[in-house]
């Protein structure tokens, strides 16, 4: 079986340098669990980062180059359409483009191929026939069977990836291939983008639309800092608040008389 | 293996027409919309019109049989609409009648109910639309697969039920996509969770829209996220397809709104080619005992100071928790390694933690430092998980475990 | 005429003898299936004598028993051996007196063998092979007992009826075949092994008191990284395997093996032989890794050694915490830690087989310089507002170059370093730390096999220091410490590195720290725990000790101490590999500080702290060197307020 695997050009969220995206690496395990002749494939700028897939347990990458800011879909379908995989892997979400796990739908609405989404293992159940084991909210599971040829993104919770081999990384090959012209995708406009800042998350139950200050207590609460200390209650006592504050915040349903 | 060789190009181009007016083209669907007839209309006690099931089932029947006419649109429903919703008498209706623009947002709200990233999703879908009843407004369309309970406290001015959507993804992307098309919709939203994520891109896909993926920030005229390997932000005008992450956006809480129902049909001409490629769907399996930690969105976990771990399993399993552990307590065999929390056990995602009997080592916090909110059960005040939660007990867990399993029982 | 089986006796000799060369020979033909090492044959040799007197000895003798037991045993065998022979010569095998010396000879031997005897009664210690090993002493008794009676017989011109010298020639031949047929493969090969072992030493350096515990770089471009085959280790060091006595003093001292995780390291050496040779480890009759997984104990000098399907378990390799208390304990001078990170290598670097959360910290220091992942704008927070000077990009000037390390980025640690800042702005020294540039030692990497990212870490390290000027680097972290002192001058980075202690003990020599004696809650004694990167591996035992000294606190010495002192657990990547034992090595160390009476443990370590402080309920208090000398030098400034 012939599968490609989607590698984005990541970035490690702390040092910024090029990095493999976790999820894609996980991609190329399930692969293997496959017993799959897996092969990378990369439509954008390239780099070490992507690189680094080699070393994570695929033997080739081929590499379609694109500028930067590129929309690689345009690339991506055209080379699977002319060496058409059974089966094509990409992480839930890449990286280096959209960031928004959009791409794999992208491609397969244009390959005309089914998509299942969030897989955690892999499994043929008979020629051309794949079970793929979905991962839903909450760790909850289902088992969708597709025929291939497919296109399947990876959850985190798949698998871990396999260590980094440098060694392997050292053999591996990267492959450029040809990008015909007209192929080489629309400059995306760049968004505007500034440093990050992480913003607490609201309280479940808060509410936007009543007084302004509720809206301003809505916008800035967040239950961590309502912290509130209880010393020696009797048992009865502190089981009720301790429930009441679990159903407050949305983490224990409400409760339902019998 | 000799599979037959396709074109896709091309099949994308045939299931195609050219857009009114330009040289672009759009996806070719079949709709049709229609109000529900003022016959099945009655005004209910709050003065809010109501609708009347009896004739609603009755309109489905197939004339001259008792057989309901097989509609994959969704007009076969039950109704608990906005009619469900029990507000103070006095309180006033916001009606839009014709806005300027419509706001699809998309809800999971299983058995009816919605879950409170469904309503951040309305608050989110109001945000944009604006208050209602107001000139240059919009009006919100809240699209499930069965009718939610209280759509109008939520903020809804119309609402759509179309069980495709609970199907075959493939089906329910398409219905939501010409529901879209229809409504010339500015906006589609939906919550940022697996099944509802995973429809939104679909459906973002088949209207060749970009997806602006777990908005943060929300406003009329700006939404924010995170990029960039979670290092940047972006910022920009509100697109049309979005979808909400969880707990960032306050659900609506002002007006009641009328959650109008709207029968709505669409014949999925789209065909699109993958259909029938999926051959089976599974039954979703969910064992809060075994889920894994990693993917909890509540941990309850029980360190050395827990001595009874029977009763604290079955408190775990109450509570609906995902049942954790400190490390102690994994090395001495009281419970599995994969439920130990930590550096060297599992970094968790979760909302909330409540830790019986942890006394807070820095290896152990390591494992909860992206969590939220946690509440502690210990003997000790000067515990560091005591400083560490929100809300903080000083008691023997051994006695609150029972207390809680106690007024669970007793359904409160 | 003296006895007249007396020459035959030496005959009998030359016969083992040209056996066991034979046997030997087949042997050595095994080792040259290993790379090749540089050898310093001549200097070896001539070395030789001493290494076995002196540094061989030195080990032997912490075993007084042993040491008296090995000099009577194996002395009297090689003389009476040697002189037997020489008696094979008409001239000398007529002379009474000769065969009255060779008497001698086996009066010591057969002492020496009832001592090997002696001590497998009543029960054969754990730590001893049985086997082979059991047969042993029969063989030894066979052969002195018999040539006992031959060369006396000799010695008195043949007073014993034929029949009786016969016999007696028969037995010690019997017994000296015996132990001819155990020098290819059975025991006594380290005698071969072991004396040619001493002349090829991969770490000659050990001979000369130098603590060269610095691993040896690998060529990245090699074709293939790291030991993967028996024949994937120098020829040397296969050698070392077979000198092997299996003693079994290093697993006694190995703290995996007691914290019943699947490494022993006699075993490992034994299995790496094994493999080596025949290819089976069916022979070995000592001590198991505890609780491993089963292997197939297959192997072979071109077969791989780690797996499932070959010798040892990937969980034994993973166990090890590289505190070299195995290598410290091995009369053989077998290196251990360098076989387990030789083979580390290659599973890391080849096959990527890591354990999964090393593999996310390694990862991690390759992606971002850091186990953690952590900003290195984070590595200063801990300082929370006391004076931290920070070098500029380039051209700094400083006298002494504070190396932070990886403790910094802890909240406990970040306490032992408070205390270190307040301690160097008191006593006024011109010091600095590198800021954002300095990134991790490279330590990790490296114990876990990871090379490649070690050489990046350490080459670029190397170069931001060279930006700057400094007298010398103090670090409270002896993982950063060894690796800058002893690893980096390979890649071109030679500093003088001192560890706290090191630094505190000399400031308070010269009077610029004046600590007043200290009472610790509760008037227990303090137990000092020395980390093994700052004592094993460094040597530096004394000044620690001292410094508490100075602060008048009682202290006390836990059974494993200075140089043999018991890892805490910390080390070699253990706690990211986190293989499972029966206990944790921490609270073993831990209950032996309880056992000593301490009340306190003082520590000097990030790890080591990190561990102690893991350890659960009722124990003494960890407290870094740092804290407790602060602690003294502030009840002195009070003292002084009060006075004034
Ligand atoms: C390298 C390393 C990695 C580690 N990784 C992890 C890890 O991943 N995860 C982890 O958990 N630990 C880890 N540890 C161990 C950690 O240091 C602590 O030892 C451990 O977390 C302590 O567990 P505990 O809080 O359950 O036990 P304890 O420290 O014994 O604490 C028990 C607590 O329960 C309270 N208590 C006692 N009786 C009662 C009662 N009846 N009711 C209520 N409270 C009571 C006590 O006051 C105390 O606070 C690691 C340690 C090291 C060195
Ligand atoms: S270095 Fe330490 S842990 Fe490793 S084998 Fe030797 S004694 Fe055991
Ligand atoms: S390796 Fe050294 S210490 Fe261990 S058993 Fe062999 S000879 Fe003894």
């Amino acid at each position: 079986m012939k599968a490609v695997v989607l590698l984005s050009a990541g970035l490690h969220p702390v040092s910024a340098r090029p990095a493999p995206v976790p999820v894609e690496m996980q991609a190329i395990a399930l692969a293997r669990t496959l017993g799959a002749a897996a092969a990378g494939l990369h439509a954008g700028p390239g780099g070490p980062g992507v690189a680094d897939a080699l070393g994570h347990g695929l033997a080739r990458i081929g590499h379609l180059p694109l500028a930067r800011g590129a929309d690689p879909l345009e690339a991506l379908v055209n080379h699977l359409a002319a060496h058409p995989p059974e089966l094509v892997l990409a992480g839930r979400c890449g990286q280096g483009g959209e960031d928004s796990g959009l791409l794999p739908y992208a491609l397969a609405a244009r390959l005309g191929w089914p998509l299942i989404a969030d897989a955690v293992a892999l499994e043929m159940q008979g020629p051309g026939v794949l079970a793929v084991r979905q991962a839903l909210e909450r760790g909850g599971r289902r088992t969708i069977t597709v025929r291939l040829p497919a296109v399947v993104t990876v959850h985190p919770a798949a698998p871990a990836a396999a260590a980094f081999a440098w060694g392997q990384a050292r053999r591996g090959v990267l492959e450029v291939l040809p990008v015909p012209s007209g192929f080489a995708g629309d400059a995306v406009p760049a968004p505007e983008l500034r440093p990050y800042r992480p913003r607490p998350r609201l309280i479940r139950g808060a509410a936007s639309g009543g007084s302004a200050a509720d809206r301003l207590k809505a916008a800035t609460e967040s239950a961590a800092a309502d912290g509130k200390l209880m010393v020696g209650p009797s048992p009865e006592e502190a089981a009720r608040e301790i429930l009441a504050h679990l159903r407050k915040l949305g983490l224990v349903p409400p409760r339902q008389p019998r | 293996m000799s599979r037959l060789r396709r074109d896709p190009r091309s099949e994308w181009q045939a299931r195609r027409v050219p857009a009114a007016g330009s040289s672009a083209t759009r996806l070719r669907y079949a709709l049709g919309v229609e109000a529900i007839p003022a016959t099945e209309v009655a005004v209910g006690p709050t003065g809010r019109p109501r609708r009347d099931p009896r004739t609603a089932v009755a309109r489905l029947a197939v004339p001259g049989t008792a057989r309901l006419r097989l509609d994959r649109s969704g007009l076969s429903r039950s109704v608990t609409g906005a009619g469900a919703v029990s507000a103070a008498p006095q309180e006033k209706l916001v009606i839009v009648e014709a806005p300027d623009f419509w706001v699809l947002a998309l809800v999971e709200a299983p058995g009816g109910q919605p879950t409170p990233h469904d309503r951040q999703v309305l608050g989110a879908a109001r945000l944009l639309a604006g208050p209602g009843a107001r000139e240059g407004g919009g009006g919100v369309i809240l699209v499930s697969a069965e009718p939610v309970t209280g759509a109008g406290r939520l903020g809804a001015d119309r609402v759509v039920t179309l069980p495709v959507l609970a199907g075959d993804p493939v089906a329910a992307a398409e219905a939501l996509a010409v529901l879209a098309g229809h409504f010339s919709a500015r906006h589609l939203l939906a919550p940022e969770s697996p099944l509802a994520g995973d429809l939104a891109r679909r459906t973002a896909a088949l209207l060749e829209e970009s997806l602006f993926a777990e908005a943060e920030l929300v406003s009329a005229d700006q939404v924010a996220r995170r990029r960039g390997a979670g290092r940047l932000e972006e910022r920009r005008r509100p697109p049309r397809c979005l979808t909400i992450g969880l707990d960032r956006v306050a659900m609506h809480g002002g007006s009641l709104h009328e959650a109008r129902e709207l029968a709505f049909s669409a014949s999925a001409s789209t065909a699109s080619a993958s259909a029938g490629s999926i051959l089976s769907i599974g039954p979703v399996e969910r064992d809060a005992a075994t889920v894994p930690l990693a993917e909890a969105e509540f941990v309850v976990s029980a360190g050395n100071g827990v001595t009874d771990f029977d009763l604290f399993r079955q408190l775990a399993s109450a509570l609906g928790g995902v049942p954790g552990a400190s490390r102690v307590v994994c090395d001495a065999g009281l419970m599995p390694r994969d439920r130990q929390v930590g550096a060297s056990g599992t970094v968790l995602t979760a909302a909330g933690y409540f830790a019986l009997g942890i006394a807070g080592a820095p290896q152990h916090l390591q494992g909860i430092a992206g969590v939220e909110h946690v509440v502690a059960v210990n003997t000790d005040l000067h515990a560091k998980m005591i400083e560490r939660a929100s809300l903080a007990v000083v008691a023997d867990a051994q006695a609150v475990m029972p207390a809680l399993l106690a007024l669970l029982e007793a359904g409160e | 005429m003296a006895g007249a089986s007396a020459p035959l006796l030496g005959l009998a000799v030359l016969v083992a003898g040209l056996l066991a060369a034979a046997l030997a020979a087949h042997r050595l033909a095994g080792w040259r299936t290993g790379r090749p090492a540089a050898v310093d044959w001549f200097g070896g040799l001539a070395a030789l004598p001493r290494r076995y007197l002196h540094d061989v000895h030195a080990v032997v003798a912490r075993d007084p028993f042993t040491a008296r037991m090995h000099a009577l045993a194996a002395g009297g065998l090689l003389a009476a051996t040697l002189l037997a022979l020489l008696g094979a010569i008409p001239a000398l095998g007529g002379l009474k007196l000769w065969w009255a010396l060779v008497f001698l000879a086996f009066t010591a031997m057969l002492a020496g063998s009832l001592m090997v005897a002696r001590r497998r009664l009543p029960q054969t210690p754990r730590r001893l092979s049985r086997g082979r090993f059991s047969l042993l002493p029969f063989l030894l008794l066979a052969y002195a007992v018999g040539g006992l009676v031959v060369s006396g017989d000799a010695a008195l011109g043949g007073v014993l009826p034929q029949v009786v010298a016969l016999a007696a020639l028969v037995l010690a031949a019997a017994g000296l075949l015996g132990l001819a047929l155990q020098i290819a493969s059975g025991p006594l090969r380290h005698a071969l092994a072991g004396a040619l072992y001493l002349v090829v030493h991969p770490r000659p350096a050990r001979f000369a008191s130098v603590r060269d515990t610095g691993l040896r770089p690998l060529d990245l471009a090699a074709p293939k990284l790291g030991a993967e085959l028996p024949a994937d280790f120098a020829w040397n060091r296969l050698a070392g395997f077979d000198a092997c006595v299996q003693c079994g003093r290093c697993e006694t001292a190995c703290p995996a093996f007691a914290a019943g995780q699947p490494l022993n390291p006699k075993r490992l050496i034994q299995d790496l032989a094994a493999a080596a040779s025949t290819g089976s480890n069916a022979a070995y009759a000592g001590s198991p890794y505890p609780g491993a997984p089963a292997v197939a104990g297959l192997g072979g000098p071109l077969k791989p050694v780690i797996g499932a399907g070959a010798m040892i378990h990937p969980d034994t390799l993973w166990s090890c915490t590289t505190c070299r208390a195995c290598v410290e304990e091995c009369p053989m001078m077998i290196e251990h830690v360098d076989a387990i990170i030789d083979l580390r290598r290659y599973q890391t670097l080849e096959q990527g087989a890591v354990p999964e959360k090393a593999s996310a910290a390694l990862s991690e220091l390759r992606l971002a310089d850091d186990a953690g992942g952590r900003s290195p704008a984070a590595r200063a927070d801990f300082a929370a507002g006391q004076p931290l000077p920070v070098l500029p990009f380039e051209g700094g000037e400083t006298d002494i170059l504070l190396w932070l390390g990886e403790g910094a980025y802890d909240l406990r640690y970040g306490r032992t370093l408070r205390a270190l800042l307040a301690l160097l702005t008191r006593a006024g020294v011109d010091f600095a730390i590198l800021g954002e540039v300095e990134k991790d030692c490279g330590d990790l990497a490296r114990r876990l096999g990871d090379e490649a990212t070690f050489q990046r870490l350490a080459h670029e390290n190397i170069a931001t220091l060279a930006r700057h000027r400094f007298r010398r680097i103090v670090t409270a972290d002896p993982h950063a410490f060894h690796v800058l002192k002893q690893e980096y001058p390979a890649f071109g980075g030679s500093f003088e590195v001192l560890h706290h202690s090191q630094f505190l003990d000399a400031l308070v020599t010269e009077g610029r720290l004046a600590p007043a004696a200290l009472a610790l809650p509760g008037g227990k004694p303090v137990a000092y725990h020395d980390p093994c990167y700052l004592g094993r591996y460094n040597g530096e035992v004394e000044a620690p000790r001292r410094l508490l000294d100075r602060l008048g606190l009682p202290r006390v010495e836990m059974e494993r101490h200075g140089l043999r002192s018991m890892c805490c657990g910390g080390g070699g990547g253990a706690p990211v590999s986190d293989i499972p034992g029966k206990a944790r090595i921490a609270d073993i160390r831990m209950s032996q500080a309880v056992a000593a009476g301490a009340g306190t443990v003082a520590v000097g370590c990030p790890q080591c702290t990190a561990m102690l402080e893991g350890v659960t309920g009722e124990r003494p208090e960890v407290l870094d060197i740092a804290e407790l000398l602060l602690r003294a030098v502030e009840a002195a400034g009070d003292g002084q307020e009060q006075a004034a």
